[in-house]
């Protein structure tokens, strides 16, 4: 949705925007053409999953549910850290590693001089990574380049540090305000995907305060009037505000889902699970299993449930024809 | 125990015996105990030593291979392709298996070779240039893009991409050539730099008019990406930048970032110009204009690029000197710009070849048969020597497993590279490194990042650091209560409530550190966090009121002091500390108000917060996991130990002693001060020492109750990372043999050898303090 001059979009903006944000705001659907989840017979054993912390929750509901279609399987999951992944998919003692960023080079290599070939990654969910300020703040949106200036010290964007909400556009009782600012800490996959995307792979100014999880920079922020933050859209509350994004300050998009697919929205990724997958080998049927029931329609619920976005239907059957071969 | 009055037993007198010699003698089992026990203590003493041994040679084994230097068994694992065509080769290009190389002719063809299989030279269907010479060429490694201009005005980007097949249990790279934008100028192309990010491209031309007039000029190519999609390229902007020409200065070469927002214009004379776009936007700033050898008498440079990541320019000069500028922002500038941060050892002559390595910060450099490998982070030499053959182009192995040269007679050669740790010297480990992207050289512990061109930043500093700093305020909280608890149990309680107190105080030893680190981070933590100034109140009250009671005691007379019997002092002296906590406690809101005052930023009021003075005060962060808490608890769990111990050596010194100070009319408190304490200070020695080494290795608390950052400052209300913490963290990410991992171990090392040389003195120490206050 584009934040234009155009009647009916503005419209839309404002039942969507004057009310707080709350979840209940925003009805995201599961594409109804992603097919529903099919027991097969045969599927038993233990299944581990280790990696991320950001896909948590996520993993621990489709276990659930994929219990409940297979008594007989066990699932354990560990949510140490998206780097945790690779060496536990290398050492064998995980099927699944769920990651909050794409594997990088070095732990590919890694995988691949041990088995000779590369891990399958698939794509599970999508996340639109929001910046998050105090509900009571009257900001509408930022642009890149302000958010650059907000949370850099190298300005990569071209821009000037902002350190009042004055110089990012508010007026009367804010423009003396001070930005409070709340971040990750460098471990994280969330903290190192807005490093590159949003700070241009510059550094974060040293007044950001480091949050050890995705839900304390939200409580930092809510907690905060001149607070901002950023984190998965899984975290939004409702005494926060998603705020709008963009490239210039006339095109400013908020983080829904839709925006997220049309590539709008800037800061919008894919969740990952990595399997171990020979090439020339068919996958391992509790795996398999596992995630077809993750891409299906019941998996994608779950999806929408946690609060993020679930996977258009052409990648989901994409990600499906690939593992399956 | 109570003994319970018993009947007298009927004496009986014994009948008297001859003494049977064999009485004597010790019965069979009794030896042969004996001898057996002997040899199993000494077995098990040995089985010991060698196990502790072992363990210190298995740890090493694991440390050691991070310290050897590159391999490249330049004739036993070479391999070597056919002959390529007749003709100048202008550009080549590899996988990243390095089996299949291409190589790119002058007259626009390409050529493939098997160097996974029998070596043989394939010809590229791809035609793209129709009777026309290739007159600059871009192929950055890594890209998948060739960049070309030609003599007509011709500017190509061809894509190239590889992928893996798999039949048979055997691997196959198949290959993919395809022309992705062709665009024209206005006269030969003289220089051209080409680099991409996932949404724009950017192409920089320098054209050569037929007047011979220069142009430079910059095509900036954009596309649109989403999750579901990339849009097709569309050439959104084309900017000249002739005005940042110097007549008669020719232009050396052309480099591009891999953002597409940088151009680095590199001059004959030895200048450099650094342009930049802000963002999305189309126009460019010159940023920056510099000689990084101005300092030298030969000013040119002969070669130069960007190290993977593209944030540090790599030059080499005339006569061979080597240097890296890195783009940072200093305190007094207000943007990033280049300055020299390396200067490595200077290759005898200029330099003919320069490539990257696209996993670390390693490049390759040198001049007809000589070859030099470097790495970027440390500063090293890693590998150098000459090659029985000439080098036209050089490239490191995408995986930096391998080395690739085009040589004179237009054959690729492919060497084995053997450099698993490269990042990793003394000085990367012990000292300060001047990292890419930072104002200033610094100790810095950051391992891992989320992406390939992430720097690991890998000294133990910090952590050593982290690991006294705990040990110091655990055993600046744990060591007078301790001491003073022990002295105060052995010499002066009651001995019947001294039976209760020991056996308490060990227990507590036996709570898991896991518990107390829980408490720590979940319940004490936050509550120190608004009670800082109640701290303070008591840290001062407690001591200041307990010698202002025991005077004030001192001075009732006899008739009031023997209601209290001497070792039950306590019955008083109790409930007067824990009024005191108590005051001290509610006293601390109103210090607060008195004395933390700060500046309310967003209100412009005045309000009393402690958490928020101690920064504007100090300049020094108030995180809420801190060092007083991890002092704290980590106390809790150091206490009884020392206690213990302590108390022992205090209860062992022999009574005579006592009775005999005390006899000769000195004081209880003379007697415990000045006989006892120091002929038992060879044993309350060994008890600190004790708890100092539990301090250091300590894991469990310092984990959960500091945020575990690794920095360096002494600031009491920061946290820390200790060694033991950081291999309980970091481990499960690390691979095996990895460098981390090696590292990790290194880590474990460091910890051993502190203990040890903690123990080591402490054993010295000990044995010269037993020695002077022998007794018996």
């Amino acid at each position: 949705m584009k934040l234009s001059f155009n009647l009916l979009n503005a419209s839309i903006m404002a039942a969507l925007v004057i009310p707080a944000w709350t979840r209940a705001d925003e009805v995201v659907k599961v594409d109804p053409s992603i097919p529903s989840y099919e027991v097969v017979s045969g599927v038993t054993g233990n299944l581990n999953s280790i990696g991320s912390d950001t896909l948590n929750n996520l993993m621990t509901l489709w276990a659930e549910g994929f219990k409940a279609k297979y008594p007989n399987v066990n699932i354990q999951i560990e949510g140490k850290g998206s780097s945790t992944a690779p060496v536990a998919l290398i050492e064998g003692t995980a099927q699944l590693g769920p990651m909050s960023r794409a594997m990088k080079s070095e732990e590919i290599d890694e995988f691949e001089k041990k088995f000779g070939y590369k891990p399958i990654e698939v794509k599970v969910a999508i996340d639109a990574l929001a910046v998050y300020t105090h509900k009571d703040n009257p900001i509408k949106g930022l642009t890149l380049q302000q958010v650059d200036s907000i949370f850099s010290s190298t300005f990569k964007g071209g821009g000037t540090a902002i350190s009042k909400w004055g110089q990012a556009g508010l007026d009367g009782e804010w423009s003396d305000k001070d930005i409070s600012k709340y971040g990750r800490n460098s471990a994280s996959g969330t903290y190192g995907f807005f490093k590159d995307e949003a700070l241009l792979k510059g550094d974060f100014d040293a007044s950001v305060k480091e949050q050890p999880g995705s839900s304390a920079v939200v409580q930092g922020v809510a907690s905060d009037l001149g607070g901002i933050g950023y984190s998965g859209i899984g975290y939004r509350t409702s005494s926060v505000n998603a705020i709008a994004l963009g490239t210039s300050p006339d095109a400013l998009f908020e983080p829904t889902y839709e925006n997220c697919l049309t590539g709008d929205f800037p800061l919008s990724r894919f969740l990952y699970v990595y399997v171990n997958k020979n090439p020339e080998k068919p996958m391992d049927a509790l795996t398999l299993q596992f995630l077809k029931f993750v891409l299906s329609q019941e998996g994608q619920e779950v999806v929408v449930k946690d609060g993020y976005y679930p996977m258009p239907a052409e990648i989901a059957e994409e990600v499906v024809a690939e593992i399956a071969n | 125990m109570k003994t319970t009055p018993e009947q007298p037993e009927p004496a009986t007198p014994a009948p008297r015996r001859t003494p049977d010699p064999k009485r004597f003698e010790a019965s069979r089992l009794v030896l042969w105990t004996d001898a057996f026990m002997n040899r199993f203590i000494k077995v098990g003493g040995l089985l010991v030593v060698v196990t502790v041994i072992g363990i210190f040679v298995f740890i090493m084994s694991q440390v050691v291979p991070m310290f050897q230097s590159a391999k490249v068994d330049v004739e036993g694992s070479e391999t070597i392709s056919e002959q390529l065509p007749e003709g100048d080769y202008v550009a080549v290009a590899v996988d990243e298996w390095g089996e299949r190389p291409l190589a790119l002719r002058q007259d626009g063809r390409i050529f493939f070779s098997d160097l996974g299989g029998s070596g043989e030279i394939i010809e590229a269907d791809l035609e793209f240039l129709e009777a026309d010479t290739i007159s600059a060429v871009e192929a950055v490694p890594g890209s998948g893009v060739i960049a070309v201009g030609t003599e007509q005005g011709g500017v190509h980007l061809l894509d190239y991409a590889y992928e893996p097949v798999f039949s048979g249990g055997k691997r196959t790279i198949k290959d993919t050539l395809s022309k992705a934008y062709s665009g024209t100028v206005e006269g030969v192309v003289r220089e051209l730099g080409f680099g991409q990010s996932g949404a724009a491209r950017l192409v920089v031309t320098l054209v050569e008019a037929a007047g011979g007039q220069q142009q430079l000029l910059a095509t900036l190519i954009e596309r649109k990406r989403s999750l579901v999609g990339s849009g097709t390229w569309k050439e959104t902007a084309a900017v000249d930048l002739t005005a940042s020409l110097r007549s008669g200065v020719p232009v050396k070469s052309i480099h591009v970032t891999n953002r597409a927002d940088s151009i680095l214009v590199i001059f004959e004379n030895g200048e450099v110009d650094y342009h930049f776009r802000a963002g999305s936007g189309t126009t460019f700033e010159l940023r920056q204009t510099f000689r990084p050898f101005q300092d030298l008498d030969e000013q040119k440079i002969a070669n130069s690029g960007f190290l993977f990541g593209d944030v540090s320019l790599v030059f080499v000069s005339a006569t061979g000197v080597n240097r890296i500028y890195s783009l940072y922002r200093s305190e007094d500038e207000p943007l990033r710009i280049f300055h020299q941060t390396k200067e490595f050892q200077a290759l005898p002559e200029a330099a003919e070849f320069f490539s990257k390595s696209l996993r670390n910060k390693a490049f390759i450099t040198g001049y007809r048969d000589h070859v030099s490998l470097r790495y970027a982070t440390t500063e090293k030499v890693r590998w150098e020597a000459d090659l029985p053959f000439k080098v036209e182009h050089a490239l490191i192995g995408a995986k930096y497993d391998s080395l690739l040269f085009l040589t004179d007679e237009r054959r690729f050669h492919r060497l084995v590279l053997d450099d698993p740790h490269p990042e990793v010297s003394f000085q990367a480990l012990f000292g300060k490194i001047w990292y890419e992207g930072s104002p200033e050289p610094k100790y810095e512990w950051q391992s891992t990042g989320g992406s390939d061109d992430f720097e690991p930043k890998l000294s133990l500093v910090p952590l050593i650091f982290g690991s006294l700093k705990g040990t110091f305020y655990a055993l600046l909280f744990a060591l007078p209560i301790a001491l003073f608890g022990a002295i105060y149990t052995s010499e002066f309680l009651h001995p019947r409530n001294k039976i209760y107190v020991k056996p308490v105080m060990e227990i507590m030893a036996s709570l898991p550190s896991v518990v107390l680190g829980f408490l720590a981070a979940l319940w004490l933590a936050p509550i120190l966090e608004n009670r800082v100034p109640s701290l303070l109140c008591i840290v001062f009250l407690l001591p200041a009121g307990s010698f202002l009671i025991g005077w004030l005691w001192s001075r009732q007379p006899q008739s009031v002091r023997k209601y209290v019997p001497a070792g039950r002092e306590f019955l008083y002296f109790t409930p007067v500390l824990l009024l005191l906590l108590a005051a001290g406690w509610h006293l601390g809101p109103f210090l607060e108000q008195v004395l933390f005052r700060v500046k309310d930023s967003s209100t412009g009021e005045m309000v009393a917060d402690f958490t928020r003075w101690w920064p504007t005060v100090t300049g020094t962060p108030y995180e809420q996991r801190n060092s007083l808490v991890v002092g704290f608890v980590m106390g809790f769990a150091v206490i009884p130990i020392i206690f213990t111990i302590a108390e022992d050596s205090l209860s062992n010194v022999p009574g005579s002693l006592r009775s005999g100070s005390l006899a000769l009319g000195a004081s209880r408190w003379q007697t415990a001060w000045r006989v006892v304490l120091p002929t038992a200070s060879a044993g309350i020695f060994s008890a600190l020492m004790i708890g100092l080494g539990r301090a250091v290795g300590e894991t469990m608390i310092v984990v959960m109750a500091t945020g575990n950052t690794p920095i360096m400052e002494w600031n009491i209300f920061s946290g820390m990372r200790t060694l033991s913490a950081n291999i309980a963290v970091e481990l499960p990410e690390a691979p095996h043999h990895g460098t981390l991992y090696r590292t990790l171990f290194l880590g474990a090392v460091v910890l051993f050898i502190l203990t040890f040389t903690v123990n080591t003195v402490a054993e010295v120490l000990r044995q010269h303090l037993r020695e002077r206050y022998k007794t018996v």
